[in-house]
């Protein structure tokens, strides 16, 4: 769960997903603190689809902008 | 608008009664620079000197800056800072050259950086050959660390200014007439036109960097005329990795600016300098480089050498803002610290770019080095995480001695595989 | 005075045996045995190959405890120079040769492997010299001839390169160029302008390929746990986490917490600012979300403790080896997946 992709996939991480921030991995500064926590489970929420997801390269996984 | 730079040489240097340049010797009153430090946020300020040659040990640097001035009270060098946010580059420029204020302590947020003035070391930073008036500190207690951080940045700028007041009325040792840039549509005669882009490290509080006063943090690519270097239009907030930091004295003599003005009119021109932040998130990071490429093709750039502060994530945008370059056709040259781990066998750079892949490589930053015990340390008495008296012998990572594998460009250090 | 030698060999080249014998333990004999005997020959008077120690291929590459025993044989020997090898494309063979001149290295032993570029050991050999050899023992002759060559270069003191038909990592090493780097990156854009597109001082990197795990079957089910490279600890950073150039990581608990609290934790990252982080730590370790994603039966479970470094100028190394042990200490534990954060 990083914002640098590029760098993710160029070290091989196999499953990848996407976030908002260098600093902030799993929150975004930019939204009330209800909203932060919302995007945030809806990051998590993503990223354990993502475990369950085969993959045979690195692969960059986006959380859906209105997912669960 | 040219710039000139009238250099008085320090050659020695001394504390007495009252701040004075003669002959070479730039003398410092304690008292008077401890006037000009002064600030609700700091209790107290010490200054000495440590010259190269010493058995000194600086710690804990945090910035340092060339004394310069424009006139009395720095006639508006370090313009947004000092003096107001006016346009410099222009006129006459006083530089002390071979001099510096370098600020040492502790601040909360700021990695282990060493200055050795004697040594192995001393030869990797530009400080090791410098006179540096060191500026110790004790905060106000409960002052907030950002008031600190802020009391230290425009005290050291006053201090700079103190200093190179001394030699206004002095005869220069030499004048330099900068050459200004060739704009576009100029004739060349067949000489490429080669410019720089600078990447400013804006990552926020204790690492961020300051374009006339402001930060440049959210800011688009733009071109500076590369004059206003000199005058004090960049000044460095950013107290992480030492080895990589591109400090205030750096900015004020940027290597590349001043190897592309060496080269200008012979086998080049000089194009233009232009300066970017170095965003948080990727989309940023891609519209900043995208944005940077476009710009070098409108003001006629034919290849560029582009700039880093900071590490990895530093190393995306160099990578982004190359290949977004090399997508123009305008050919691109990064300067890259490798980090390829204590024996040099590692990956040496996790984001290279994928399309303009020339590098030139400042050293390998994990590559360990020791230094000699010394007499004296400035700055503080241990060296943060070993634990160890700043005065001891100590192994530490090439990345640890301050400006040793400046992205700008200043060291000579280089990394390759042993030649046969 | 000679250089003293120690050779390594594996059982089949020491003529203990062949598969059978490939749980032998490590050994040693007098003197040089098998290819150790022309290559004494080649090395000349000047050199003596003193002892041989050797090694079953099964026992060298899976006893945890093999390289440390062997190195006591070769230590005891007083060695110049450690010898392994050649192993060709044997890939125990190699692995063995590389970790013990690895070993012999990291002692500060001179130290040389032998083997053919395609032996998957190969990269074990960490910074330590491996000389090509041919792919199979039928190319002893011209393999040993190279070997014999490597050894005497290196006992000299002199960097083996790979003119000198090394192969593997060769380490890059600091030196001061007579120009500044500035100066060379104008050089470097003109050649380049110049035509010369392939001019660079910094070749680019290799990076390993990764097996993706298999997936989850139902994270409903799973034990997960949540990890970071975002160096977030409690306040006093109790066991000095560095804020670059990690060299350790470190685990805490979490049971009994819904939420990273503000305060109680925080970043000692050095590589951005941690104001974001520091205000909020669940946006580094997201734990308040995952705990209600655990009490709402969509994760399985939590694991007990999350895990941390600072990944801020971390060499790739220590970045390896913090992987190593987490996924070893995570396996152990019965976790079946592993979120992590990265900065």
């Amino acid at each position: 769960m990083c914002n640098l992709v590029s760098i993710a996939k160029r070290v091989g991480a196999p499953r990848i997903v996407t976030t908002r921030g260098i600093p902030y991995p799993a929150g975004d500064p930019s939204l009330g603190p209800a909203d932060e926590k919302a995007w945030r489970r809806r990051l998590v929420t993503k990223a354990l689809q993502v475990v369950a997801t085969p993959v045979t390269a690195p692969t960059v996984f986006e959380v859906d902008e209105h997912g669960q | 608008m040219k710039l000139t730079r009238l250099v008085h040489d320090v050659t020695s240097v001394a504390l007495g009664e009252s701040t004075s340049y003669a002959s070479g010797t730039l003398t410092v009153s304690a008292d008077e620079a401890a006037a000009v430090m002064a600030s609700p946020a700091l209790a107290e300020v010490h200054v000495s000197w440590a010259s190269p040659g010493d058995a000194v040990r600086i710690v804990k640097v945090l910035d340092a800056v060339e004394p310069r001035t424009k006139g009395p009270g720095g006639g508006g060098i370090f313009p947004g800072l000092l003096g107001p946010p006016r346009p410099q580059g222009r006129g006459e420029t006083h530089v002390m050259r071979g001099a510096a204020v370098v600020v040492a302590g502790y601040l909360p947020r700021a990695q282990e950086a060493v200055v050795d003035m004697s040594g192995p070391a001393a030869a990797l930073s530009p400080l090791g050959a410098t006179h540096n008036l060191v500026v110790e500190f004790t905060p106000t207690p409960d002052a907030a660390w950002e008031d600190v951080d802020t009391a230290l940045r425009h005290g050291s700028l006053a201090l700079a200014v103190l200093l190179a007041d001394a030699g206004l009325e002095a005869p220069p040792d030499s004048v330099e007439e900068l050459p200004s840039v060739v704009v576009p549509g100029a004739p060349v005669e067949g000489r490429p036109r080669v410019g720089a882009i600078t990447n400013l490290q804006t990552q926020g509080t204790f690492k961020d960097s300051f374009v006339y006063g402001r930060s440049f943090a959210g800011a688009l690519p733009t071109l500076i005329d590369p004059d206003e270097m000199d005058d004090g239009a960049v000044v460095s907030g950013q107290f992480g990795h030492p080895g990589l930091k591109n400090f205030t004295y750096l900015f004020q003599n940027h290597p590349v600016v001043e190897a592309l003005r060496r080269r200008h009119g012979q086998d080049l021109e000089f194009a233009g300098l232009m300066l970017s932040p170095e965003p948080v998130d990727q989309d940023r990071k891609e519209l900043v480089s995208a944005h940077a490429a476009k710009l070098c093709a409108a003001a006629g750039f034919d290849a560029a050498i582009v700039t880093k502060e900071g590490g990895g994530n530093a190393d995306g945008d160099m990578a982004l803002k190359m290949d977004a370059l090399a997508e123009l056709k305008i050919p691109a040259v990064g300067l890259f610290a490798e980090m390829a781990g204590s024996d040099g066998t590692g990956p040496s750079i996790v984001v290279p770019p994928e399309k303009a892949t020339g590098m030139v490589s400042t050293g390998n930053y994990d590559e360990r080095l020791v230094l000699p015990a010394v007499e004296r340390a400035l700055g503080g008495e241990e060296i943060a995480l070993l634990r160890q008296k700043a005065t001891d012998e100590v192994e530490l990572p090439t990345a640890v001695v301050y400006g040793s594998l400046s992205p700008l460009g200043w060291g000579r250090l280089t990394c390759a595989e042993p030649a046969a | 005075m000679t250089t003293r030698i120690v050779h390594y060999l594996n059982q089949f080249f020491t003529g203990v045996g062949g598969e059978d014998s490939a749980g032998t333990g490590p050994a040693r004999r007098d003197g040089p045995v098998g290819p150790g005997t022309r290559l004494a020959q080649l090395l000349g008077p000047e050199f003596e190959i003193v002892t041989t120690v050797y090694c079953g291929d099964d026992y060298a590459t899976t006893t945890p405890t093999a390289v440390q025993e062997i190195m006591a044989l070769i230590k005891e020997a007083q060695p110049d120079v450690v010898v392994a090898g050649p192993a060709f494309t044997s890939g125990r063979y190699g692995l063995a040769c590389a970790r013990v001149v690895a070993a012999a290295h990291e002692a500060g032993l001179t130290a040389i492997a032998c083997m053919h570029t395609d032996n998957p050991g190969l990269d074990e050999a960490g910074a330590a010299p491996v000389v090509a050899s041919g792919e199979t023992g039928r190319t002893m002759k011209e393999t040993l001839d190279n070997l014999a060559a490597a050894v005497a270069k290196v006992a000299a003191g002199e960097p083996l390169t790979r003119a000198d038909d090394r192969v593997g990592k060769v380490p890059r090493l600091n030196r001061l160029d007579d120009r500044n780097s500035a100066e060379r990156a104008v050089d470097l854009v003109l050649a380049r302008l110049g035509g010369d597109r392939r001019a660079t001082e910094v070749p680019l990197p290799k990076f390993d390929q990764v097996t993706p795990a298999s997936p989850l079957e139902d994270p409903s089910k799973a034990l997960v746990a949540i990890l970071t490279e975002g160096a977030l600890v409690p306040d006093d950073n109790p066991d000095g986490l560095e804020s670059a150039r990690a060299t350790k990581w470190l685990r805490y608990p979490l049971e009994g917490m819904d939420s990273m609290p503000a305060g109680e934790y925080r970043s000692v990252h050095g590589g951005f600012s941690t104001v974001w982080a520091n205000e909020d730590p669940n946006r580094i370790l997201p734990l308040d979300v995952a705990r209600q994603l655990e009490s709402e039966g969509a994760i399985g479970q939590l694991h007990r403790e999350y895990m941390t470094t600072a990944g801020n100028g971390t060499s790739v190394a220590n970045a390896r080896r913090f992987g190593v042990e987490w996924v070893g200490e995570l396996r152990r534990l019965g976790v079946q997946a592993a979120l992590l954060t990265a900065t």
